[in-house]
């Protein structure tokens, strides 16, 4: 016998009956191939969603944590609530020998509305004092020249990073502004770097729109004496900024005198927590596309069960007349069968093509020149949706299949 | 294997009978070997199970030798459809014995009634039984596919069954498009195309009008007497029965006595034999 795979005439026979039928075989094949595309869809989705929001903390680093002062909402040791406190560059030091586990402590001040200006070209808007440790908790990106080194700390270096956008408003036309001189409340410094923010983190404002010099040369520049706004840590891997948080608050609080149990005097936002719930959230999200699309993948398979029932119903006659020309049962169940199969291969191909459209149309939409997010189903997936659907559609096609099988040619016949 | 070999038999009989497979006094005295019939039926009895089991057919003895042109007539409920379905071996008897070309058709595996069916039986039915969405010459193929032959092969038979039957030109049409007389010339062919033992044909000109019916009958005597092939037909119609060589009536489930022209010129033995 021949094998039914190779065998044309088996084909013709599958597209004939197909073919014969054009509103169900259509109405069938839609529902395998919006099974299999909701499924691609989902898959190739959620790895470009979570590459997406990942795309939110690109360069920050996520065993971290940042803190500012803010009102005390105790009374303690003689100072009324609401009094507000500052830290200052002792703080950064004492948390730096203090706490081992942090690898980073670095300082972050920052002042609003400042007027930057390049000849007749004026810009305002956000000017931060760092350390090079800043870089540390989060990458700016470069476009040319260099951050903020520590002999810039060291020397007081009247130099600047200049964000992109500004750089784009002072010096229009110019390529790279770096060596040029920006002049800062009139006092002019030289240019360094153009740096950008390449994520979506929030702290004050994005760096394309900041001037950022050495805190020395920034706590100089605007009076500031020691002191800093607020500061920033990473930790080693071990660190755990949970358990660290009591300490650290009662490091700072003894020598500011704010009460120990003031947890409102201070802003600690851990960002290895936020992450753990970004995770989670991405865990769930997978967990949900998997249900969505097991679940669409077992209403497709009914789906093809179903319709292969109809199929069989209706074609009683039919192999009663092939059984009683000497169709064999086996003859019948491949027929069956394969009918199945190749309305599921087929359907299930055009929806995952159709699914990797989509998945790179959105790819392109969403990508900036920084990533482009991972909107696509590796091979591996499209393969295993393909078998899943083409063997479990078998399985569905095998009930009715089998029930064609039984059909008695005399009782097929009969039934007119 | 089998098979092959039953239908080599069955060749070299017709090659040295040639002209006289009809009914003839000499040959049924002939001395006889245990092949010589086409169908032997040895007290055929059928009851269909139930409430009230039903029992059809009570006891059928009947031999119909090769190459005849026989017709089985009887009511409705006289059994002659259950008895249809037990020499096309669509459906079992419950005891006594079947023998068609000399195999004997017993409990037999469902694939082998389908091999058997395909290669020593061609059905005609009543309503033709086309399948719709294939045109006259796959369908006259389809016997083929199941015997595995190759489709280029199958079609140049099928095309050469229709052009026996006169439709050559209406090869590629679907059973749709052709008038009855000519959707029954196809399952004619379609019963022809593997060169059966037998043709069993179930009330074939039940579907058509008068003169369709003659040119159908004309077509199976000639088969019957150019080709030697044994044909049986289950007819209502007592002028399709009138030339056939010979009219087995059943009642009842049981085959009665005939007093057609041929029984009486000379036919006796074998009706008597045909007797319960």
């Amino acid at each position: 016998m021949k094998i039914p795979f190779f065998d044309i005439d088996n084909w013709k026979e599958i597209g004939a009956t197909l073919a014969r039928n054009k509103t169900r075989t259509f109405l069938t094949a839609f529902g395998i191939f919006w099974g299999v595309f909701m499924l691609a869809c989902l898959m190739g989705g959620a790895r470009g969603a979570e590459d997406l929001l990942r795309r939110n903390f690109a360069g920050f680093a996520t065993n971290s944590a940042i803190l500012f002062p803010g009102k005390t909402t105790i009374p303690y040791q003689g100072h009324a609530k609401g009094r507000r406190w500052s830290l200052d560059m002792t703080d950064l030091e004492r948390l730096q020998v203090l706490l081992p586990q942090l690898k980073t402590v670095t300082p972050q001040s920052s002042s609003s509305n400042i007027s930057f200006r390049n000849g007749r070209y004026t810009y305002s808007g956000q000017i931060w004092g760092v350390r090079a440790g800043f870089t540390d908790v989060m990458t700016p990106a470069i476009e040319s020249g260099r951050f903020i080194n520590d002999a810039d700390e060291r020397f007081m270096r009247k130099v600047a990073v200049v964000g992109k956008k500004v750089a784009n408003e002072l010096f229009p036309g110019v390529t790279d502004p770096v060596g040029r001189e920006i002049l800062v409340n009139g006092v002019a410094y030289r240019i360094v770097g153009i740096a950008y923010q390449n994520n979506e983190i929030q702290m004050g404002d994005r760096i394309d729109n900041v001037v950022i010099m050495p805190l020395k040369t920034f706590q100089n520049a605007f009076n500031k004496g020691d002191l800093i706004d607020g500061i920033m840590m990473v930790g080693y891997d071990t660190a755990d900024f949970t358990a660290l948080e009591p300490k650290i608050r009662r490091i700072l609080y003894s020598r500011h005198k704010v009460a120990p149990d003031d947890t409102s005097a201070m802003w600690y936002m851990n960002i290895s927590e936020e992450f753990a719930k970004v995770d989670a959230l991405f865990m769930g999200v997978s967990f949900l596309a998997l249900f969505i699309g097991l679940s669409t993948l077992i209403a497709g398979i009914i789906g093809i069960g179903n319709i292969m029932w109809v199929i069989v119903k209706e074609r009683t006659q039919e192999i009663g007349i092939r059984r009683a020309i000497g169709a064999r049962p086996s003859d019948i169940i491949v027929q069956i069968l394969s009918e199945g199969v190749t309305l599921t291969a087929i359907a299930g191909m055009a929806g995952i093509s159709l699914a990797c459209v989509v998945l790179g149309v959105t790819a392109a939409m969403t990508a900036n020149e920084i990533s482009t997010p991972r909107f696509q189903m590796n091979l591996g997936h499209a393969v295993t949706i393909m078998v899943t659907f083409v063997v479990l559609g078998t399985l569905a096609g095998l009930i009715p299949a089998i029930k064609a099988m039984k059909i008695k040619p005399i009782e097929a016949l009969n039934d007119k | 294997m089998k098979y092959a070999i039953a239908g080599a038999n069955f060749f070299m009989t017709f090659a040295t009978k040639s002209v006289i497979p009809t009914s003839n006094s000499t040959k049924v005295n002939a001395p006889r070997g245990p092949v010589t019939f086409m169908i032997t039926l040895k007290d055929i009895n059928k009851t269909y199970p139930g409430a009230v089991p039903l029992h059809v057919l009570k006891g059928i003895n009947l031999h119909v030798d090769k190459g005849e042109l026989v017709s089985i007539m009887g009511a409705s409920g006289s059994g002659k459809s259950t008895l249809l379905n037990i020499l096309g071996i669509l459906d079992n008897y419950d005891s006594g014995e079947y023998r068609l070309d000399g195999k004997l058709i017993r409990n037999l595996s469902e694939n082998d009634a389908a091999q058997y069916r395909n290669r020593m039986i061609g059905f005609v039915f009543q309503s033709f039984n086309l399948i719709s969405y294939k045109n006259a010459v796959e369908n006259v193929a389809l016997p083929l596919f199941y015997q595995g032959v190759s489709r280029r092969k199958r079609n140049v038979l099928a095309m050469e069954q229709l052009d026996k039957m006169g439709l050559a030109d209406r090869a590629h049409h679907l059973p749709g498009e052709l008038s009855g007389g000519q959707k029954q010339r196809v399952a004619i062919a379609r019963a022809m195309i593997t060169n059966p033992a037998i043709i069993l044909a179930d009330e074939p000109t039940g579907a058509l009008d008068s003169s369709t019916s003659r040119d159908v009958m004309a077509l199976f005597k000639q088969l019957n007497r150019e080709e030697g092939k044994t044909i049986v037909i289950v007819t209502h119609d007592p002028g399709v029965g009138e030339q056939c060589n010979r009219i087995i009536r059943i009642s009842d489930g049981l085959i009665v006595p005939d007093n057609s022209p041929l029984a009486a010129a000379g036919a006796d033995n074998r009706i008597c034999r045909a007797d319960v």
